[in-house]
């Protein structure tokens, strides 16, 4: 039978986001819990499997950030057969990962990000997106921001054969090197990119830092966190998203942790809340003390700008450069202010273009001893690295065999979810007081709080409406007062 | 070869036959995770109607994507007609029901996207504005498969979606093959009027 009907919207319930925030009765924040159903299984799905094979099964997880996971899987696997990595593998690995990471920064900082500082935060949600911000900053800004984010991903096609999909990290290395005429393929876009991140920070600085009003909700506004930094740091102490040891340091800049990746488990515990899937790791050493910050806490960032207050330099002249600009402007080094994550992601960017032009120079980038063969297995592996939106692990068990006999999997996201919860009823509390009635301004800018981590809790990469589908309920005395709702 | 050094070779000069007009080009894509249950049954029937209609005029098949945003936009970008297989969930759907629309629908619902990038009818505009070769809105049709379980790993379907798969690629192959034929495509969709969009299901 057939008919025409209406479905309005067309979404599935299950990837809303939603948030509650309840009033006490005089009608301010008492509570706010910030809820997204996490989906379930793929520790357990990969049980049984080669162990080899994750790396090609991980980058199902979550169309997102697929190199990610293939990455630290791949990384946990050569573990799991003794940890030998060819020399030419982990250059070509890293540079696929900085194509990666900079046409994701593209994407959050344009798509994501620039719509609330160029349009600002209180626009239209109609016009505020990518298109409006197009519309205002011109067409030829447009153009230049889909070519780089094309070049960028065109590069980890060439290097690694697909963008997307992964299947070319394999035990001990890769399943292909790179060829002379492929890099000649490659050197210009870098020489683009590079460009481009450089034009970016003009952006932010014509854009942004130029507009009082903008600096005022970045620096004085209520998305900040007195919580701990996490991120991978290479021996320099400077950001490494590949690899390196694990850097913590508190919100005061002090170092509280620094420990290889196969330690992880001595430093990072999961607590599990009744009202989300989604559980709330900390610095196990500390103990969960609750959602508080302090310098007591336990809780910790694991985001871009958390990178950076765990850095003491950058690994390259020009990201350093836009380093100390950043924490020159922003009052200091570290720095709580989380909406300075914009600026963050495009500090890593030049660092990202810029380590991807000194392999384009080095001689032996298109060698082809890209690969050891794997002679034992140990049984067990651990992969960490850095995902665009967090510290990424991976832990493998296996048997004799090779086969999978468990996994454990800290995403990303996961790091930042009790600072994520924090933020979010840091924001409503002050913006939603006695006598203000909550609108769709008061719902942007609570989204704004949780924007700024790039939250990623996808899985199928079309299952969720591009603006995150959100529904905000205010309750006061178990009664809903207020409803809103944006994309669902 | 010029009509003199036909001449100079003793034939007769023929009048060549006009140039067969291109037919549209058209990508056929099945959107889902393979991995995630219900959530790959687009791309099952993507396979299946790609594989008996590969062979027709101006189509490319793309029987797996897993990408949704600007990186879709890449993909789409230098075809003239779009044609999506997914799969959704409405609240009160029943599995194996499927619906079609058509890209004026989109506009509105802003599905088949992530929640890090632009949505889906974002990118495909953004691509436009830029001058980029997208297909028109309404020459974007997509076919989408009520599903029950889409959350969980497995690389199963759940068994009323397995059951209903030959008839669901039967009923799909039938509308998409009459879309092929279709050599010409629709209007901008700035001239479709507004009660011609809509979302048309079909129950099973």
């Amino acid at each position: 039978m057939s008919r025409k009907i209406s479905i309005d919207p067309i979404t599935r319930l299950e990837g809303h986001g939603k948030i509650e925030i309840f009033l006490d009765d005089a009608g301010a924040v008492e509570d706010c819990y910030f809820q997204i159903p996490e989906l379930r299984g793929f520790e357990r799905f990969v049980v049984g499997r080669p162990i080899e094979e994750l790396p090609r099964l991980v980058t199902r997880i979550c169309g997102v950030c697929p190199a990610s996971h293939h990455m630290a899987s791949a990384k946990a696997v050569d573990n799991c057969f003794g940890g030998e990595v060819a020399p030419l593998a982990v250059k070509l690995r890293r540079m696929y990962y900085n194509a990666h990471y900079i046409h994701s920064h593209i994407a959050h900082f344009y798509a994501l990000a620039a719509p609330d500082f160029v349009l600002g935060p209180d626009a239209d949600p109609a016009i505020r997106n990518v298109l409006g911000v197009v519309a205002k900053v011109g067409l030829e800004i447009g153009g230049a921001v889909i070519a780089s984010r094309s070049k960028a991903q065109e590069i980890q096609r060439i290097i690694g054969g697909r963008s997307t999909q992964d299947i070319w990290c394999i035990p001990g290395g890769v399943a292909k090197g790179l060829k002379p005429e492929e890099l000649d393929q490659i050197r210009p876009m870098v020489a683009d990119l590079l460009e481009f991140t450089q034009f970016s920070l003009q952006l932010f600085r014509d854009v942004v830092l130029a507009n009082p009003t903008y600096l005022d909700i970045i620096a004085h506004g209520p998305y900040t966190l007195d919580v701990h930094n996490m991120g991978l740091v290479d021996e320099n102490d400077a950001p490494d998203f590949y690899d390196g040891q694990v850097r913590v340091v508190d919100f005061e800049g002090k170092e509280l942790h620094r420990y290889d990746p196969k330690d992880y488990a001595d430093y990072v515990a999961e607590h599990v809340e009744p009202w989300t899937y989604l559980k709330f790791p900390y610095l196990k050493q500390r103990g969960w003390k609750g959602f508080r910050e302090g310098i007591d806490t336990s809780i910790y960032c694991a985001t871009p700008l958390a990178r950076l207050n765990v850095a003491e330099r950058m690994a390259t002249p020009k990201a350093q450069e836009a380093f100390e600009e950043m924490f020159a402007t922003i009052g200091g080094h570290p720095s709580r202010l989380l909406l300075a994550q914009h600026w963050a992601r495009l500090v890593e960017m030049v660092q990202n273009a810029e380590t991807l032009q000194l392999y384009c120079d080095d001689p032996d980038i298109t060698g082809d001893q890209f690969r050891v063969i794997p002679q034992r297995v140990t049984g067990e592996g651990i992969g960490i690295v850095e995902a665009m939106r967090g510290t990424l692990t991976h832990h493998y068990t296996c048997d004799a065999n090779g086969i999978c006999t468990s996994a454990n999997l800290i995403v990303g996201t996961t790091n930042n979810n009790a600072p994520i919860q924090m933020v979010t009823k840091k924001v409503a509390g002050a913006l939603i007081k006695p006598g203000t009635e909550p609108d769709q301004g008061i719902l942007n800018m609570v989204e704004m709080a949780f924007r700024a981590f790039d939250p990623c809790y996808s899985c199928a990469t079309h299952s969720m409406p591009g603006q995150m589908p959100l529904r905000v309920r205010v309750r006061r005395g178990g009664e809903v007062t207020h409803e809103f709702r944006r994309g669902c | 070869m010029s009509s003199a050094a036909a001449v100079d070779r003793g034939r007769p000069e023929v009048a060549p036959l006009p140039a067969r007009p291109a037919p549209p080009r058209t990508l056929l894509l099945g959107m889902g995770n393979p991995i995630l249950c219900d959530d790959g049954i687009g791309i099952e029937l993507a396979r299946r109607i790609g594989a008996r209609l590969g062979d027709a005029d101006g189509l490319v098949v793309q029987a797996e994507c897993t990408v949704g945003g600007l990186n879709l936009l890449e993909l789409v970008a230098g075809f003239d007609r779009l044609i999506v297989v997914d799969s959704i969930m409405t609240a009160g759907g029943r599995p194996g029901d499927w619906y079609r629309f058509d890209g004026t629908s989109v506009r509105d619902t802003m599905n088949l996207s992530n929640v890090h990038d632009a949505n889906f009818a974002t990118a495909m505009e953004l691509g436009r504005r830029m001058g980029m070769h997208i297909p028109h809105a309404a020459d974007i049709h997509i076919f989408a498969v009520e599903v029950r379980e889409n959350l969980t790993f497995g690389e199963r379907l759940s068994p009323e979606l397995e059951d209903a798969v030959p008839d669901l690629c039967g009923e799909m192959l039938g509308e998409i093959a009459e879309l092929l034929a279709t050599k010409d495509l629709s209007r901008p969709a700035s001239e479709v009027p507004a009660k011609e969009a809509g979302t048309w299901r079909r129950e099973r």
